[in-house]
């Protein structure tokens, strides 16, 4: 009888202590998880570091799709060739903790390692401070084989200009390394010209980050569109992913000379 | 003769201003009354504490029964704390309970089967709004972050305190499942959330005083 009992009420407990929410945007985190980009970037690097060739998916734009991101999770993992998924940003919608919680759940499951952006929804609220706890610094680089990916932090209409977005300082530092790679990606949640995005300084932005070794593409999410544009028309491509809603994702596959991506359904 | 007629009229005189004073002190004393019975009438008549209830890790406050004492309505000041991404909040609360029952058990203890309602909570903290900042474009995300309504659903449990031993004329103690706006928009055709993941718990005391 006390055998079953003891469970029993251990269960009530524990579900009662989940149940227990101070406020939704009170930044205290059930889950255990910490610096999600550092931990999933020491994975890729180590995977990567004699690959030939890489391939990777790029979503972006989860947030309050969880039934979808559940089924992408679903599908990629039965594709044993990926190296890694970048999430474009907006993990969350009203940037609430739980919703980072609820993501990184589904997002977890993912076989490969994941990193993730922080979009502007991402920052409403006390979100921004959810996301660097979670997933560490708004601006990320990491080197798989000899291409450097550039993950920035682009939303500027969130901060007010108190805050410098896009980090030039953070760009700088990241040419310092440049005898560790050849080429360059450079992923962003917003891209230049959109009203996200400090366009005062995007034309300035395009002439920094051409200073990488070979910049091959820009990568963004935020306008819930496919889109391949040649922005500055100076070759350098923003291929622009669907929102997680609209059931697909765009697959990279990059060879030392060349890359080739495709867009698949789910 | 004169001296008396004197003192009859220095008696009619004392006797009107008396009669005057009389009439005008009880006006006074109407008045009085009536504006200690018009504030009377809006002393709070009992205190809450309540622990968590997505609304701040404590609040406290004033509140009203009414109509039967089927109504009852909060002012909460709640307290959100402090932890390693954030400064602690302070927050406010106004909450309307309906109950529609109260079983009796014996003398001394009460059940209410059902207490529901609905509560809005404002957060005092200047990284939230009520309506977007100018920066953003019109309408741009289209919520407040500063202001959540919340729905809930709860039972209580009553004990009728001795008056000769004890501050209170009763205590009531009090669970709530709640959830608010932006939990149920985000559970809205999302089969992956599970009440556990939507629904908030929280618990608490009312002390009754009148």
């Amino acid at each position: 009888m006390l055998k079953q009992i003891i469970p029993f009420f251990l269960f009530t407990l524990l579900t009662a202590c989940e149940l227990i929410d101070y406020h939704p945007y009170d930044g205290r985190l059930h889950t255990k998880e910490r610096d999600i980009n550092a931990k999933n970037i020491r994975i890729i690097e180590a995977n990567t570091q004699n690959s030939d060739t890489i391939r990777f998916a790029f979503i972006g734009d989860t947030q309050r799709n969880y039934d979808e991101t559940v089924d992408f999770v679903k599908h990629i993992n039965q594709n044993d060739s990926i190296d890694f998924i970048l999430h474009g940003g907006d993990i969350a919608d009203f940037g609430m903790k739980k919703e980072y919680e609820w993501t990184i759940d589904i997002l977890g499951k993912l076989k490969a390692p994941y990193v993730a952006l922080i979009g502007n929804h991402d920052i409403i609220g006390n979100g921004d401070q959810v996301y660097k706890a979670l997933f560490g610094n708004e601006n990320f680089s990491f080197i798989t084989n000899d291409i450097k990916f550039v993950c920035l932090n682009t939303n500027a209409i969130e901060y007010d200009y108190s805050h410098p977005v896009p980090d030039f300082e953070f760009i700088k530092n990241e040419f310092q390394d440049s005898t560790r790679f050849k080429r360059t990606i450079v992923v962003m949640h917003a891209p230049p010209g959109n009203e996200q995005f400090n366009n005062n300084v995007k034309d300035v932005f395009q002439l920094y980050i051409k200073q990488f070794p070979s910049l091959i593409f820009c990568l963004h999410a935020h306008n819930h569109n496919l889109s391949v544009n040649d922005l500055f028309n100076d070759g350098i491509l923003y291929f622009g992913c669907s929102n997680i809603a609209k059931r697909n994702y765009m697959l990279f596959t990059i060879t030392p000379d060349n890359y080739t991506y495709e867009v698949i359904d789910f | 003769m004169k001296l008396s007629t004197f003192k009859i009229l220095l008696l009619l005189f004392l006797f009107s201003h008396t009669a005057k004073a009389q009439e005008e002190n009880d006006r006074y004393s109407k008045r009085v009354q009536k504006y200690s019975s018009n504030w009377q009438k809006i002393i709070p008549r009992y205190a809450k504490i309540q622990f968590a209830g997505s609304m701040g890790m404590l609040s406290i406050g004033p509140g009203w029964n009414y109509g039967n004492n089927h109504w009852e309505t909060d002012m909460l000041l709640g307290l959100v704390p402090r932890n390693a991404d954030r400064h602690a909040m302070a927050t406010f609360t106004l909450k309307q309970n309906y109950i529609p029952w109260n079983i009796p058990i014996g003398e001394h203890f009460s059940f209410e089967p059902l207490s529901c309602g609905l509560y809005f909570n404002t957060l005092f903290d200047r990284d939230f709004w009520v309506r977007e900042p100018s920066r953003y474009p019109d309408g741009y995300y289209g919520f407040s972050t500063r202001i959540r309504s919340h729905v809930f659903m709860g039972e209580r449990f009553t004990i009728n305190l001795p008056h000769n031993r004890s501050w209170h004329k009763s205590i009531t103690f009090f669970y709530e499942l709640s959830t608010c706006d932006l939990y149920l928009i985000s559970a809205f055709g999302n089969s992956y959330l599970k009440p556990k993941d939507y629904l908030s718990l929280s618990f608490g005391i009312k002390l009754q005083i009148l």
